[in-house]
């Protein structure tokens, strides 16, 4: 038992030490907020006329990617008739200009042809057009092609015997089976048909090329960042469909290409016409559809491996961007709070930490030499972890953070406070000091970790339903919660309960009260 | 009754050795009160001038000054000083490229001719023609769905954690603690509307603070009021008692508590804010202040009697009156070990003997540690009735 505790303090003590000696020989400290360190700034223009209304979803979807790739609490707002981005942490422009390229417009535009675009007129590119294709897409079938359909999601998948991406209903069931059946005569409609206007060649994922008619949707067709990657049978994407316009967009879109009409053509026989998702010019999936009608939600299947799923998932996520932004230069901004704030919120909650170690140690005597040690542990604890956590994520502490992390001493106080007002009880009414330490750090921890836990489910929720600050502060509640529970555990039972069984203790005022041995 | 020997003379005495008797119960109608005056100023504060929001919330005007050797950031500050614009509610930065250096100023809504004003001032500050000073309009910052998702993510924080104190404790104290709680932030967003102080993100976050410091409070009250419980089960003590013995018990934690997470939020604000001049902590500090007093303050006179209220309609009737004086000292000063307190004497304690059954009772409150410390030999079972 008693090795057992000397065990757990050492090695608390030894661990918390180390990695704090790492962390400073690293270099490693937590990230500084906006407020308080400044950081690197950019302006984003629209590239053509935008409605105030555009730049407010674009303020939004810009924080959302953000946030997204990691750069916590960035502050981006409208100002005037641009977008201003302001990045914590980030020191070099050209990184600020790299993570704010999050500008492209996302297109949906039918599938008109294979490889070849015959002239941008009414040129009729008719028998040959898919005549040929059967041929060069032959071989397709066998390798993963780019061809995905829009079809039900899993069952079907396996049905489908192209490897083909699907995108479809979620809710229906209806198999694909059903879709042969019109295919068949209307494929001579098809052949005689004249190429949309518009239409231009566009590269692939694969390099491979296929003509596109013009865009005939945008990413806004789809609810903002709803699509998410779903492998439960093979990877595959799912995405709702914005309720009223979006849905109608995408379904009249989505009719042409499962008749096969015109616009949208068969391009492979006994398939149904496909539907091309373009990024910068880029053909990102071109799934064939499957169902004339969608309700609400479309999910696209095929041969994805996981990072092609989640970036198709990205990439619709980002898709609403209602313009198309152009990034200006890069800037670094000073803190706006400024130098002083810091220093002053710092040395004031210094100087309060300092009143309250010299209040505990006039109230508690000797054993409030547990309660410094405690806290000096616990300090070293909270700035490791978010040292490393702010150097894994880019999570920042702003001013609000440090002002919080003061306030967290009076809760991680109350551990200690809790702890030995139940000791004084039990030595009053006779116990031994030796006696009373075990019992009470039973019942103490029972009070301790409920509720703490309130606070860490509270900081769990908060960091990952919120945005924004709101979410720095769960992250840093959680963490100076979690390390008060370490240090409670691992640091001051060992230590409270060999200080009552030490030679030390006996005879001494523990806590202001003559303590029987 | 006289005091026993044991019991100190002085009032902080009594406080200092855990020797209180307040009845808190028999004074909830002051919590009652205070909560009532609380609601009903805080709401009609909201409803006839709302809150003050600040620039990240409600967006204002921005001017991009080109900066130079003899304009700075402190040159732009004293520009908006002359104009009487409240530089706590301004954002004033730097913001520099390899070309040109701007000071990036933003500030709350001012109208169009003291703009014009400001327009003019910097560009004589700056030593620029007025047209190359920039002037627009800027959003907020903190945008609808970020209120919206931190809403939506505190509902279901709010629900989860009812859910876990219905769990660990019972329902009846998650209702207490969340309207502690509520009651708690409501002081707090009442303070901000009634003097009109602007609400910024970290004041967001400082409201946050308050909620999640009230929670964990009322629940370390509440695990002793449970821990006593039981430990009176066997004596059938009503509830009032229970949670008036259980207050007094935690009344010195309760004080060193506060008393430690509050030092270093006054220090915050007078030393940080009065003394080093960081006006941007004040309003941040004063609104932790108001709401972690609040916090230790509802657990014992808004969330207990609450639950005793809560208690005493349902389960075992109370057959006498509460414990007071020197029997509730008795009580607290006894109930202080862990263990279990027995009914005295011989167990055959039947219902109809009410008279009996008190006086045991009695009995039990008064000496519980020693009968617990003691181990007094163990009673010839008899048949379980």
């Amino acid at each position: 038992m008693k090795r057992r505790l000397w065990l757990s303090l050492l090695a608390t003590i030894i661990t918390v030490i180390a990695i704090f000696a790492a962390n400073l020989a690293t270099g490693t400290t937590p990230l500084l907020g906006l407020d308080l360190q400044g950081g690197a700034s950019v302006i984003l223009e629209p590239a053509e006329d935008a409605s105030g209304e555009d730049l407010t979803v674009v303020r939004d979807l810009i924080r959302d990617e953000l946030e997204r790739s990691g750069i916590a609490e960035p502050n981006v707002r409208v100002q005037g008739d641009t977008i201003v981005v302001e990045l914590p942490g980030v020191k070099d422009q050209q990184a600020a200009l790299e993570a704010v390229d999050v500008s492209g417009i996302v297109e949906l535009r039918p599938v008109v042809n294979f490889s070849e675009c015959s002239g941008d007129g009414a040129a009729a590119t008719p028998l040959d057009g898919v005549s040929v294709d059967p041929a060069p897409v032959d071989p397709a079938p066998v390798d993963p092609a780019p061809v995905d359909t829009l079809g039900v999601p899993t069952p079907e998948s396996g049905e489908v015997p192209v490897p083909d991406d699907t995108v479809g209903r979620r809710s229906l069931r209806t198999p694909p089976d059903t879709i042969p059946v019109p295919d068949v005569p209307l494929l001579p409609d098809e052949l005689g048909i004249p190429l949309t206007p518009g239409a231009e060649l566009l590269p692939t994922r694969d390099g491979q090329v296929l003509c596109v008619g013009p865009a005939q949707g945008t990413g806004e067709v789809f609810e903002r960042q709803s699509a998410t990657v779903d492998n439960s049978l093979g990877f595959q994407v799912n995405v709702e469909l914005r309720s009223g316009e979006g849905e109608a967009t995408w379904n009249a879109l989505a009719t042409q290409c499962f008749n096969g009409t015109p616009t949208c053509p068969r391009t492979i026989p006994g398939s149904n016409g496909q539907l091309a998702i373009v990024l910068d010019g880029v053909i990102q999936s071109a799934p064939s559809v499957n169902q004339p009608v969608f309700d609400g939600a479309v999910s696209i299947t095929g041969n994805f491996t996981q990072s092609e799923a989640e970036d198709l998932a990205n990439i619709l996520n980002r898709g609403a961007f209602p313009v198309e932004m152009v990034a200006q230069e890069a800037q670094t901004i000073s803190p706006a709070a400024g130098q002083e704030s810091l220093r002053a919120s710092v040395i004031a909650g210094l100087i309060g930490v300092a009143l309250v170690l010299i209040f505990l140690l006039a109230y508690y005597r000797w054993i409030a030499l547990v309660i410094l040690s405690g806290l000096t542990i616990w300090a070293l604890t909270v700035f490791s972890v978010a040292a490393f956590v702010s150097s894994a994520t880019n999570y920042s502490l702003s001013l609000a953070g440090v002002t919080g992390i003061i306030v967290a001493v009076g809760v991680t106080v109350d551990s200690y406070v809790v702890f030995f007002e139940r000791m004084k009880d039990e030595i009053r009414n006779g116990r031994t000091l030796k006696n009373a330490a075990p019992r009470s750090f039973k019942m103490t921890w029972r009070t301790i970790w409920s509720a703490d836990l309130v606070s860490v489910i509270g900081a769990a929720i908060l960091f990952s339903l919120s945005v924004g600050s709101v979410r720095g502060f769960a992250l840093f509640l959680g963490i100076t919660t979690l390390c008060d529970l370490f240090v409670c555990y691992f640091f001051t039972r060992p230590a409270v309960i060999l200080l009552a069984r030490s030679k030390f203790m006996a005879g001494r005022k523990a806590f202001g009260l003559e303590v029987a041995s | 009754m006289t005091r026993p020997d044991h019991i100190a003379a002085t009032g902080p005495g009594r406080l200092y050795r855990g020797q209180t008797a307040v009845d808190f119960y028999g004074h909830r109608r002051i919590g009652l009160v205070v909560a009532i005056i609380v609601v009903v100023v805080t709401f009609t504060s909201l409803f006839v001038q709302g809150l003050n929001l600040g620039l990240d919330f409600e967006g204002g005007q921005a001017w991009d000054v080109p900066a130079g050797e003899t304009f700075g950031v402190d040159e732009a500050e004293q520009v908006l000083r002359d104009n009487d614009v409240s530089i706590t509610g301004s954002k004033i930065q730097l913001r520099e490229a390899e070309s040109l250096s701007f000071v990036a100023v933003q500030v709350e809504v001012v109208p169009t001719d003291q703009a014009q004003q400001i327009t003019n001032d910097f560009a004589e500050a700056a030593g620029v023609e007025v047209e190359d000073v920039s002037f627009a309009f800027t959003s907020s910052s903190w945008g609808e769905d970020i209120t919206q998702k931190a809403v939506r993510a505190l509902v279901i924080f709010l629900i989860v954690v009812a859910i876990f104190i219905s769990i660990r404790f019972e329902w009846r104290m998650a209702i207490a603690a969340l309207a502690a709680m509520a009651h708690d932030v409501l002081l707090a967003v009442g303070a901000y509307t009634v003097f009109q102080f602007e609400v910024t993100p970290a004041t967001v976050i400082a409201f946050l603070t308050i909620l999640g410091y009230s929670l964990y409070d009322t629940i370390v009250v509440f695990d002793r009021v449970q821990e006593n419980e039981g430990k009176y089960a066997s004596v059938r003590m009503p509830y009032a008692d229970v949670v008036n013995i259980s207050m007094n018990q935690v009344l010195m934690r309760s004080i060193n508590t506060s008393i430690s997470s509050i030092l270093p939020v006054i220090s915050l604000l007078f030393v940080g804010s009065g003394l080093l001049g960081a006006v941007a902590l004040q309003e941040f500090a004063l609104a932790l202040l108001i709401g972690m007093i609040a916090g230790v303050y509802s657990s014992i006179f808004v969330a207990s009697p609450l639950l005793a209220t809560l208690r005493s309609n349902t389960g075992r009737k109370s057959r006498r009156e509460r414990l007071t004086g020197e029997d509730l000292r008795a009580a607290v000063v006894g109930a202080g070990v862990t263990g279990r307190i027995l009914s005295g004497g011989d167990e055959s304690d039947d219902e109809d003997d009410a008279e009996r059954v008190d006086a045991d009772k009695t009995a039990a409150v008064h000496q519980p540690a020693e009968r617990i410390l003691t181990h007094p030999p163990r009673p010839r079972k008899k048949k379980r009735r």
